[in-house]
């Protein structure tokens, strides 16, 4: 009954992965990188984020922590910028930690204005650091040296290698969903003072999920540094690339697994578009377009779009706190 | 003499973000919805406030009444129209659909009224004043004096009144307020209402000496959010203090550190003491 | 040059056309498309819906007959001679003020819109992603204002920039200052202060630089953020240490509060210098004129005499948008029309051959409609030549007053401010 829509849905899903491949269109294949970098530190956010129910608009610190190390990877140890991921990740795990273990504490609101304030100062400290280029940033290689390098004309080996991360970030999540993580935190998600009189060890559970998820997301950080070959603090810690995160996870259905990867498959395309339909104009349309895109999806579907496509699965949606 | 100033210039500007965020504080203290378009709303106003001095050729006296009003009807337009319904959604709807509509806001602005910046004149409000030395604009006095008079206000109405009691009660548990015959919507509604009326007040003052154009909120929106925090969600009296602390930081710091660093100073404070004291300056735990 | 019909067809390409160049545009194969990347949105939007204006004046000159600028190359027949009288049409792109959507407009305008060069970014991150896209297809990339020292200099083939960098206007301010010395006034203590992004930093850091080479040390440097509340503190730090010279790097927005907190703490510095940007944007002089008195700026962008190119082209702008033509959006026009010259020489829209044509510019002063020595690059892609003038805002206007040779008006000092 419920097997044909999900088969359908597969389907789908991988026509549009192969899609770009086929397609001869570099500026597609672009879209299509930049959907999937976008999918894979939303998806990274909605570990804690969405099943933890703990909203962070501070995970820019871990997207810029990836970024920086790919480029002083580079920078300073004439290391190809990809070599920087592992330290980056390796840093925002110790970040993780360091950011988590009082923040948890914090509740709701009190949680999520503590984030962007350590992002804002991490932003501030960024800035100021000369050592890291301070507020002109760093630039990646010029051309390339080796083909460790990664740089490339086309989008496409960008795209192939996003889609390869995103896939084992969702398939992390698939297990971890599954098992007693999940389902702790899904415990957690529902109510986080029931979760704790039932037993359920909280602040353990949120600290690895918050580990997990900073070190994606800082290697969504890593590989952007990688494409764009440029960071500066407000590309790498501004407020914008945590918002994006939460927006696209919420749109999509925070706390389900490809929420936020159909958050960054419908807002990526659409902001290039209206930017290439009406930024031209410069009136600011594509703004004021977008933002009435969001409205709109916020008010008549506010669990998130994966609730319209749950019935057709047969997997109720779990909603953030 | 340095230090004095230093402080006087902390506090009035403090007072100004405790302007800023009395409105924020109402909406997010009696609704727990976080209002991301806080700033544009600041920005609308500063932009009422600019129309209805070089058209409509009125001054602060009648301008900031109107603008008040107008951001009144603006506040209740968007509770009935967006608010209301992802209210009972997940935090995260309400967090992304004031996102949308801080980006219509603002976008809104920018094609109507262009990127370019504007300003009132510089002597609309009186000047400035120099006591020994000590220099204070009327301006700044104005938005110092009417954020007490305002945060006074709002703290009496909340607390005070049988209407606070009543918007109190729905902030506290719809349902039952509903119970004893508070109708729930109308409640909330100028709930919204007078918060963005304040907001109002706070950006006809601000726009007395501030520059004006449609990315200006940016410039308050974090710090505002800091504010409410700092104080305790909900706490009037709370959001003046922490508006006032942080001036008198900001001013120290970017003294005493350079400005480039006044932002460390300041969020760097604000997670530390979060952290210590995780309700806020005066928020009930 | 082969258009395909999707590009030919495509909105953003017919949604900047005039109305009137519509029937050229789609008969006729031979429009050359340059593609522009600025901040029509943003912090920044104002100086990028600007030149946006200027370009479309520059557009009007090339594309129609203006025997009255005769000089000027490409403005006396219509559109460019040596491609048989081809028109040339601009691709607009929003960069939102953000290095990564500005490389997706270069790859986007170079991919799908089949442009034969680029021009753009304003602010100079953008620049720089922008730019590296364009060096990775092989298509030129004309920036004609962003001005950080890094952007020449990474070994770039594709890369040019017309305007004067920071070096330059190191040097413009040490040599103006040192002609002020020689009238006895004081300009021994300078203070720098500027915002901390990149603009900021790397003019400052070259005027440090300069002056270190010079032997005069910089007495005071206080960065700060250009979005902040209040700038109190920084004029106080100012007003205690009483600099001789303070000099502005700043955006329109702190620019603003700067003039307004002198005001209010009644802080009056001898010679206050802002370097164009915020102190140049029309806007300013709008919002705090009548309390900046006496600021100076740079600027190489002056209208001058009635008979030269620059104030025919001041008086063409004027007439379509009421406003003088600033010195950010001249500069820009400036490498806008540089690069049209060269396809035009090139005689062909290949990118190798407009590249060529590009490193083999060698424009007099009498062919610009700016106020540099002529337009000559070097290895790197910078303009040898580039070159401003220190100019006062006095009145309404601001008026050349450095060198005296091209000054209109008398320099007075000190700093007047308010009345």
């Amino acid at each position: 009954m419920k097997a044909l829509p999900r088969t359908l849905l597969l389907v789908l899903l991988a026509v549009l992965i192969v899609a770009p491949c086929l397609s001869d269109n570099p500026f597609y294949q672009r879209i299509a990188a930049l959907t999937a970098l976008a999918a894979i530190s939303a998806s990274a956010w909605n570990l804690i984020g969405g099943y933890g129910g703990q909203v962070s608009f501070g995970h820019s610190v871990y997207f810029g922590t990836g970024a920086y190390a790919a480029l002083l990877a580079f920078d300073k140890l004439g290391l190809p910028p990809i070599a920087g991921a592992p330290l980056g990740m390796l840093a925002s795990l110790v970040l993780s930690m360091l950011i988590g273990l009082p923040s948890f504490r914090l509740r709701g609101h009190y949680f999520s204005m503590a984030t962007i304030a350590i992002a804002a100062l991490a932003e501030g400290l960024v800035t100021n650091w000369n050592f890291a280029g301070g507020a002109i940033g760093l630039m990646g290689p010029a051309s390339p040296r080796t083909v460790a390098d990664l740089l490339f004309r086309s989008a496409l080996p960008y795209y192939v290698l996003f889609v390869f991360v995103l896939a084992v970030l969702l398939a992390l999540t698939y297990l971890m969903q599954r098992g007693r993580m999940g389902f702790y935190l899904r415990a957690l998600g529902s109510g986080e003072r029931a979760a704790e009189s039932l037993g359920v060890p909280i602040r353990r559970y949120k600290l690895y999920a918050l580990l997990l998820s900073g070190a994606f997301t800082s290697l969504a950080g890593s590989l952007y540094a990688v494409m764009i070959g440029f960071i500066d603090p407000d590309s790498g810690f501004g407020i914008l690339v945590s918002v994006n995160m939460v927006v696209m996870s919420a749109l999509g259905g925070a706390g389900t697994l490809f929420g936020p990867m159909l958050g960054a498959l419908i807002l990526v395309p659409l902001a290039e578009t209206t930017n290439v339909v009406l930024g031209g104009g410069g009136t600011g349309a594509a703004y004021v377009a977008y933002g009435i895109i969001i409205m709109l999806l916020a008010r008549f579907s506010p669990g998130g779009l994966a609730q319209w496509w749950a019935p057709l699965t047969g997997k109720g949606p779990r909603r953030a706190a | 003499m340095i230090l004095l100033q230093l402080c006087v210039d902390g506090l009035l500007l403090g007072a100004v973000y405790a302007l800023f965020s009395s409105g924020l504080t109402l909406i997010w203290g009696m609704m727990n919805v976080v209002n991301f378009a806080h700033g544009d709303f600041v920005m609308v106003a500063m932009y009422v406030a600019f129309f209805a001095f070089t058209l409509l050729k009125i001054g602060p006296i009648l301008f900031v009444p109107l603008t008040a009003a107008a951001l009144f009807g603006l506040g209740v337009l968007v509770y009935y129209a967006l608010v209301r319904h992802v209210m009972r959604g997940p935090m995260l709807a309400q967090i992304i659909s004031t996102f949308g509509l801080a980006l219509f806001l603002r976008y809104t602005a920018l094609w109507a009224f262009s990127a370019n910046f504007v300003s009132l004149p510089d002597s609309l409000v009186g000047g400035v004043y120099d006591l020994h030395g000590l220099r204070l604009s009327a301006s700044h006095l104005l938005a110092g004096a009417t954020a007490l008079v305002l945060t006074l206000g709002l703290h009496l109405l909340l607390t005070r009144t049988d209407l606070g009691s009543r918007m109190l009660a729905v902030s506290e548990d719809r349902v039952a307020a509903a119970l004893v015959g508070i109708r729930p919507d109308p409640m909330q509604a100028l709930a919204w209402g007078i918060g963005a009326a304040s907001t109002g007040v706070a950006g006809a003052l601000i726009a007395l000496f501030f520059y004006i154009s449609p990315e200006v909120g940016n410039a308050f929106t974090l710090l505002a959010f800091v504010t409410v925090c700092l104080g305790g969600f909900g706490s009037v009296p709370g959001a003046l203090l922490a508006g006032l602390a942080i001036g008198v930081i900001e001013s120290l710091s970017a003294y005493w550190l350079g400005p480039a660093t006044k932002d460390v100073a300041v969020f760097g404070l604000f997670v530390v003491l979060l952290w210590v004291r995780p309700q806020g300056l005066l928020g009930r735990a | 040059m082969t258009i395909t019909r999707r590009s030919v067809l495509s909105i953003p390409a017919l949604a900047v056309l005039p109305a009137a160049a519509l029937p050229t545009a789609a008969a006729a194969a031979e429009t050359i498309r340059i593609g522009y990347i600025e901040p029509l949105t943003g912090n920044a939007a104002a100086a990028g819906q600007s030149i946006k204006q200027g370009i479309a004046l520059a557009l009007d000159i090339i594309n129609t007959a203006h025997p009255d600028l005769a000089p000027l190359p490409l403005a006396a027949a219509a559109g460019l001679p040596k491609l048989g009288g081809a028109k040339v049409d601009v691709v607009w792109a929003d960069n939102q003020g953000s290095p990564a959507v500005g490389q997706s407009d270069a790859v986007r305008l170079i991919t799908q819109d089949h442009v034969v060069a680029l021009c753009g970014a304003y602010q100079s991150s953008v620049t720089l992603t922008a730019s590296a896209a364009a060096e990775r297809y092989g298509i030129p990339f004309v920036t004609g204002e962003s001005v950080a020292a890094n952007l020449t200099g990474r070994g770039y083939k594709y890369f040019f920039r017309t305007t004067p960098f920071g070096p330059d206007f190191a040097k413009l301010y040490l040599d103006f200052l040192a002609d002020v010395a020689k009238t006895g006034k004081a300009t021994g203590k300078i203070a720098i202060v500027h915002e901390n992004t990149d603009y900021g930093t790397s003019v400052a850091d070259s005027i440090v630089q300069t002056a270190a080479a010079r032997g005069i040390k910089i007495a005071q440097r206080i960065s700060y953020s250009a979005n902040g509340t209040d700038v109190s503190p920084q004029v106080l730090e100012l007003k205690n240490s009483s600099p001789d010279v303070v000099i502005f790097i700043s955006y329109t927005s702190d620019a603003i509060l700067y003039m307004k907190t002198f005001h209010t703490l009644g802080y009056r510095p001898p010679i206050v210098i802002g370097d164009d940007s915020g102190f140049s944007d029309p806007s300013f002089v709008k919002a705090v004129g009548d309390i900046a008195q006496g600021v100076l700026n740079r600027s190489a962008f002056v209208p001058g005499k009635p008979d030269g190119l620059s104030y025919k082209v001041n008086a063409l702008f004027k007439q379509r948008t009421g406003r003088d033509l600033d010195d950010t959006t001249a500069r820009s026009m400036q490498g806008f029309l540089v690069l049209c010259d060269a396809i035009d020489r090139a005689g062909s829209t290949k990118p190798d051959a407009i590249r060529a044509a590009l490193a083999a510019t060698d424009l007099p002063a009498d062919k610009l409609i700016i106020g540099y020595k002529g337009v000559k690059f070097d290895a790197s892609g910078q303009n040898t030549l580039a070159y401003s003038l220190i100019i006062q805002l006095q009145g309404d206007d601001y008026v050349p007053v450095w060198p005296t040779g091209q000054a209109t008006a008398r320099l007075t000092l000190p700093f007047k401010g308010w009345a």
